[in-house]
């Protein structure tokens, strides 16, 4: 799979916009300013997964993508152990930093995941002039590369080779949380919203 | 435990012959099996994501059928008997309840490898799958073919 350059930007764009959204509700949930970086969209091969997802233990929000847009895509938020304790801390004004997660943390977690995922497929879903839905939300707090691969394979009638990773870093310097947004469109998906991209960039006369 | 700078990462679909340590990160419902030679100290670790290949030949260790038969093959080139080889193996969970998709994959990767060893009269000398955690996974030939597991409750163990 090649996406062009042209692909590239209007996939670059599309994810900048859904990430503006959610980074807001963030912002608006810490009341404090949220970081946004510039999203990196890669073709990956399933075997080098590893270099870019490891091991260590995080929270993963996941959701599917449902809507008016070919469905089997997910979308992911990500955040670090430690940036799980500070996020519930921040929104609930504890302190306690030395704790294991326990359901306060599970219940902020599918709380935010589901405002931030929402808000990023309102932005997307304005620009490609569709609805687009997250489906409920399953929380996993373990490898990320097991959560992700173990999608991969579940969608095991297009047995899989490649996946275009969509991902933006979200950093709060106050409340040193750091978190991203994921986005794994299946083949499908990602060519219907290549193909809407392309309408809206150059719209038939 | 980070591997160390000689150990080979086997990414999902990847395997490796040798007797260089060897390992596989966050197995999900992916399977990490090793083919280990108890005689030469040489080995072979697979990272399976899928129980059947259906013919293809471009990416053989992804497929249990196909990984495994590569895995002999290759071990019988560096001058293995098959009498001498057994296997060990760890992942195969189920990491999520509700989703559409086959969910119950890494039960069915296991299973298939299971049948298709037995067949191999290869014995299955240690394992530890299923469940709905994630695994990494370290395998040194040298050390009598040593698996260690760190698993995402936090858990270390060694087959």
């Amino acid at each position: 799979m090649k996406l062009t350059h042209v692909q590239t930007d209007a996939l670059q764009e599309l994810g900048n916009i859904g990430a503006a959204h959610a980074a807001t509700t963030l912002s608006t949930m810490l009341s404090a300013n949220i970081s946004m970086s510039v999203p990196e969209i890669k073709v990956i091969d399933i075997a080098e997964i590893h270099k870019y997802v490891g091991d260590e233990i995080a929270a993963l929000v996941l959701f599917q993508v449902n809507g008016e847009v070919k469905p089997g895509g997910y979308l992911l938020l990500y955040i670090p152990k430690t940036s799980v304790i500070r996020l519930t801390n921040a929104m609930l004004g504890l302190t306690d930093m030395d704790r294991e997660l326990d359901e306060m943390d599970r219940s902020a977690l599918l709380e935010v995941g589901n405002i931030m995922v929402s808000a990023f497929l309102d932005g997307t879903a304005e620009l490609l002039n569709i609805i687009m839905l997250p489906s409920p939300p399953q929380l996993v707090i373990d490898m990320p590369h097991a959560a992700i691969q173990s999608i991969l394979a579940s969608q095991e009638s297009e047995d899989i080779d490649e996946v275009v990773l969509f991902k933006t870093a979200m950093v709060s310097d106050a409340h040193n949380i750091q978190s991203s947004i994921f986005l794994f469109p299946n083949h499908p998906m990602l060519e219907d919203i290549i193909r809407r991209l392309e309408e809206i960039l150059n719209p038939p006369i | 435990m980070p591997p160390g700078n000689d150990t080979v990462i086997i990414g999902i679909g990847e395997y490796q012959v040798g007797s260089m340590p060897m390992a596989s990160i966050g197995l999900g419902s992916c399977v990490g099996l090793v083919i280990h030679d108890r005689k030469t100290g040489n080995g072979a670790l697979v990272h399976i994501m899928l129980p059947s290949s259906h013919g293809k030949t471009d990416r053989p260790g992804k497929y249990a059928d196909s990984a495994i038969e590569v895995l002999i093959k290759e071990l019988t080139k560096k001058g293995s008997s098959p009498a001498d080889l057994i296997a060990k193996m760890a992942g195969g969970s189920a990491m999520f309840k509700t989703f559409s998709g086959n969910l119950n994959i890494g039960e069915r990767n296991i299973e298939v490898i299971r049948k298709l060893l037995n067949e191999k009269k290869i014995p299955v000398k240690g394992e530890d799958v299923g469940g709905c955690v994630g695994r990494t996974i370290f395998y040194y030939p040298k050390e009598n073919g040593k698996l260690v597991i760190k698993k995402g409750d936090g858990t270390l163990s060694e087959l």
